[in-house]
């Protein structure tokens, strides 16, 4: 059994699965080299021990991730990757859980269950590949396609609102919620080692651009859908900030306003909001860090198990149980 | 046998339940065995009729006799069809002779308001019964006299005390466990009420005195078929519940909400029934033995996990508590009609065990081998219980958890995987390819296993995904075709068990709530000499079939009785055991209602 040390530190070769099934060019590619560099932190610097983290997926492009992986993993069907997630960080709250979901199958086909992982604040973080159409299934639109997208199963543009998880997220009151972008890779290495860090429910969203089924009109071919992000859509986190301090705040309010935005802020939550509606308007939608809120119990907290009292460790045999068996059966006479 | 048999008619939400069990408690202190029913009781909240009984017996009973002997009114309800849908009311059901306590307040209050009983409207009925008629005006004497409407079924508990012969203090004993602070005086007072007036008036029922020896050491346990169930899952080791509530499997639920973090578990309350299956997989990946229960469109929303923990060898253990369907059905009311669903649910072809209980003991030490079987072969588990036992309560015997065996099949402790793989440089793979067939589980977190990969795609020993056809034909043979073998020749499977006369030619075969009406149905055709037997199932999935079969052969004609208009279990025997025969005859109950030894003996005659 392998032991890591500073001296001999967990390398991306001792956690490489199966090599990759994504298009060339695929925003995932860039997620899942992030995700290396998290678990390779978490292992070399923080001393979480490799086998307690376990990764889950669903199905869609993002669901390969635990397989070019090389860690404990369930790879689940479609959109129930969280509930199975639950079961496992409810069991043994010491394992620390990574959920990767794509934008179908986390915010479409999950979202019975991502709402109530949030508002149960389950202690696990989820990563979405999001990228606004189905790859695996060949270029539907997801829940996240934006009004007017053309995809096989919206020929003459999306009609109607798409999905904002982030906004989701936050008014359901999860512990962290953050956007990251697939092509910057520090950034998300540092997003996704926070949110993980991070008790309590984690969203990790990340624009991971589909290379094949997400055209925009004026952006063919692989290289000019991640223009398509950089031009059209994104807004980093400090623009939008200073963009709402300019333009929504009165001067007053301004004056007392921090000249970064503070994710950890009681006023966090609203301002998160706040960006998100603001860069709407714009026909953006926000990257960074916008959310960290520590305050409220884990579901494992809630229910009185820990680590320490997990009830996958549990003695179970039956002289360890005997006597409180017995006291069990006398209350029903 | 002898018995008493008392119903209680009231409408939802006036504590005609509360009434049925203070005496059925207070019987089994007067040393009986009791039977008691939630006999009538509609899907809703607002204030339908409802009908609940108790059976209590010089031995122990599993179902309701054909009448009773004491029918307790607390509204027009009992005599009358009030919504004319075609409800067949409870006085029907009296015996000839048998005694009518009925509130005679001339106005009744929420929730039987406007349901009066006026006697000159239902003398034709109750003189057709020849009923023995005390009236008294117990809402009015519990109003006047203790200034609590409610307190009324309790007067007529006094009544029935007075003619059945049970001391106060049996029942005074009860109330101090059940109410607190005032309720307890205000009942005895209205106890005493009821004795009081029955005494003034004479009303005396000798033949209905009371036989029964109250023990001196009363250990028996008084229990809720889900009750049961959860508390040997718990002597069984379940430490994560998860589930949603469903009638008739909310009892399991809410039993695990009370107790399982005594023992270091946790229960989990799901969003739906979709997740809670779900999260049961989770659970049991993670290590631990975890459960849920359901029932009709809630087991429906499963069938997805089902599946899922086939091809992931996961040991899952579901608990189906029947009912009446289709879709929304008869939440309340008894059915049998998922048995198809439990054996062949599920997209694909996947080991599965299906277990059933058929009364209340077995409901308990039965969940021992659920899960013993679930963990060594590594895939869903079923317990079937209908709605009449997970909803009943009994008297049984105590009950013994000193008895439970905890295999936990190959799961790995710690020292097990050093030696195995970190020592020895072997790598461990969730789906390793045996000699025996099964593949090693470990606890995620033990150290030396950083691959532990379950997959619900078609997967290599390793778990990773594959579509060749090699290793898919392997898997399949694996998990599927030896598995099935291996748990068909395994001793720990429940035996079925064999009732009544082994040479008699004539044979009942059934599971649940036929159980009890079949027992007593042949006690009665025994003694008028016609001799019967009865082979109860309790291992459905692996079908008995050779077992089954040898039964069938030695008999002339064999009846199913099952709760289901498409016979269900008789289709299954045909399929898997006899193959469509003509001595086979299906008595099938599916208005929702439960059938009684009467019932049985009445449509033999013209079974097919």
């Amino acid at each position: 059994m392998a032991t890591y040390t500073r001296e001999k530190p967990l390398t991306r070769a001792d956690i490489a699965g199966e090599s990759a099934w994504w298009c060339a060019g695929c925003g995932d590619f860039g997620v899942h080299s992030a995700t290396q560099q998290v678990i390779m932190s978490l292992v070399n610097d923080l001393g979480v021990p490799l086998e307690n983290i376990f990764a889950f997926s669903g199905i869609g492009c993002s669901s390969k991730e635990p397989e070019m992986l090389r860690v404990n993993a369930y790879q689940g069907q479609h959109g129930r990757s969280i509930p199975v997630a639950i079961g496992l960080a409810v069991a043994n709250p010491g394992l620390t859980v990574i959920d990767f979901g794509g934008d179908g199958d986390s915010y479409a086909i999950g979202m019975e269950h991502l709402m109530h992982a949030v508002i149960r604040n389950v202690n696990m973080t989820l990563v979405v590949m999001n990228n606004q159409v189905y790859g695996l299934t060949k270029g539907q639109a997801s829940p996240t396609a934006h009004k007017g997208l053309r995809t096989a199963s919206t020929p003459k543009g999306k009609k109607g609102r798409n999905v904002n998880p982030l906004r989701l997220a936050i008014a359901a009151g999860a512990a962290f919620v953050g956007r990251g972008v697939s092509w910057q890779r520090n950034e998300l290495v540092e997003l996704m080692q926070r949110a993980i860090t991070t008790k309590g429910f984690s969203l990790v969203d990340v624009f991971s651009p589909c290379v094949t089924y997400h055209r925009e009109p004026g952006f063919r071919g692989s290289g000019p859908i991640y223009d398509w992000y950089k031009q059209n859509y994104v807004l980093d986190i400090k623009d939008a900030w200073q963009q709402l301090r300019d333009q929504v705040f009165t001067e007053e309010e301004r004056a007392t306003l921090p000249t970064e935005y503070d994710p950890s802020s009681p006023e966090a939550a609203l301002n998160g909001l706040h960006l998100i509606f603001e860069a709407a308007k714009l026909g953006r939608e926000v990257t960074g860090c916008l959310l960290i809120d520590e305050s409220q119990p884990t579901q494992a907290e809630n229910a009185s198990v820990s680590a320490e009292r997990a009830p996958a460790l549990a003695d179970i045999s039956l002289p360890a149980n005997l006597d409180a068996y017995r006291g069990l059966l006398a209350e029903m006479r | 046998m002898a018995g008493l048999q008392i119903y209680g008619a009231g409408r939802a939400g006036d504590g005609t339940n509360t009434n049925i069990l203070m005496l059925g408690q207070a019987l089994k202190d007067m040393g009986a065995w009791i039977f008691s029913i939630l006999d009538e009781v509609y899907s809703n909240i607002q204030t339908r009729d409802s009908g609940f009984a108790v059976r209590a017996a010089d031995r122990p009973v599993f179902n309701l006799d054909d009448e009773f002997d004491i029918l307790q009114a607390f509204d027009v309800g009992a005599f009358v069809d009030i919504a004319q849908e075609g409800r067949i009311p409870p006085i029907t059901r009296l015996k000839q002779g048998g005694v009518v306590i009925y509130d005679s307040t001339p106005r009744l209050e929420y929730p039987n308001a406007g349901h009066e009983i006026k006697l000159e409207k239902v003398q034709d009925i109750l003189d057709g019964k020849r009923a023995r008629v005390f009236g008294l005006p117990m809402g009015q004497l519990a109003k006047d006299q203790l200034g609590l409407y409610n307190a009324r079924g309790t007067i007529s508990i006094g009544v029935i005390a007075h003619l059945v012969g049970i001391p106060d203090e049996v029942i005074v004993k009860r109330f101090a466990k059940r109410y607190a602070g005032d309720a307890v005086a205000i009942n005895e007072k209205a106890l005493k009420i009821g004795r009081d007036y029955a005494r003034a008036q004479g009303w005396e029922m000798p033949e209905l005195k009371l036989s029964f020896t109250p023990l001196a050491d009363d250990t028996r346990q008084v229990i809720l078929g889900n009750e049961a169930v959860a508390a040997g899952a718990i002597v069984a080791g379940c430490r994560v519940y998860a589930g949603y509530p469903i009638t008739p499997a909310s009892e399991v639920l809410e039993y695990m909400a009370e107790h399982l973090h005594q023992f270091g578990g946790a229960m989990i309350q799901a969003d739906s029934e979709m997740a809670a299956a779900h999260h049961v997989i989770g659970a049991a990946v993670a290590g631990a033995r975890s459960m849920t229960a359901t029932s009709g469109p809630g087991f429906s929303l499963m069938q997805e996990a089902i599946s899922a923990g086939g091809i992931t060898e996961t040991p899952m253990v579901i608990v189906v508590c029947t009912r009446g369907g289709p879709g929304t059905g008869l939440p309340t009311r008894q059915g049998q009609e998922e048995l198809n669903e439990t054996i062949f649910g599920g997209h694909g072809d996947f080991a599965r065990i299906v277990l059933a209980a058929s009364e209340p003991e077995d409901a308990f030490y039965i969940v021992e081998h659920v899960f013993n079987l679930a963990e060594r072969y590594q895939c869903p588990t079923f317990l079937l219980i209908d709605r009449t036992l997970a909803q009943s309560s009994y008297t049984i015997p105590a009950l013994d958890p000193s008895g439970f065996v905890i295999d936990r099949g190959k799961l790995l402790t710690a020292k097990q995987v050093a030696d195995r793989y970190v020592n020895n440089g072997d790598e461990y793979k969730r789906y390793e390819l045996t000699e025996d067939g099964i593949s090693y589980r470990v606890i995620p977190g033990t150290p030396g296993v950083t691959n532990y990969y379950s997959n619900t795609n078609e997967h290599t020993e390793a778990g990773y995904i594959t579509e060749e056809e090699t290793i898919r034909q392997a898997m399949m043979d694996k998990r599927f075709v030896q598995r099935m073998e291996l748990i068909g020749a395994d001793p720990e499977l429940p035996q079925l068990r064999q009732h009544g006369s082994p040479d008699a030619k004539v044979g009942f075969i059934g599971y649940g709530g036929v159980y009890g009406p079949i027992l007593e149905a042949m006690e009665r055709l025994d003694a008028r000499g016609e001799k019967a037997k009865f082979l109860e199932l309790r291992t459905l999935w692996p079908f008995p079939g050779d077992q089954v079969r040898g039964f069938v052969d030695s008999c002339d004609t064999v009846y199913v009785p099952e709760y289901s208009a498409g016979a269900q279990l008789r289709g299954l025997i045909q399929r898997e055991a006899t193959g469509p025969m003509a001595k086979l005859k299906s008595l099938l109950r599916y208005d929702g209602r439960n059938m009684t030894p009467g019932w049985i003996i009445d449509r033999i005659k013209e079974a097919k």
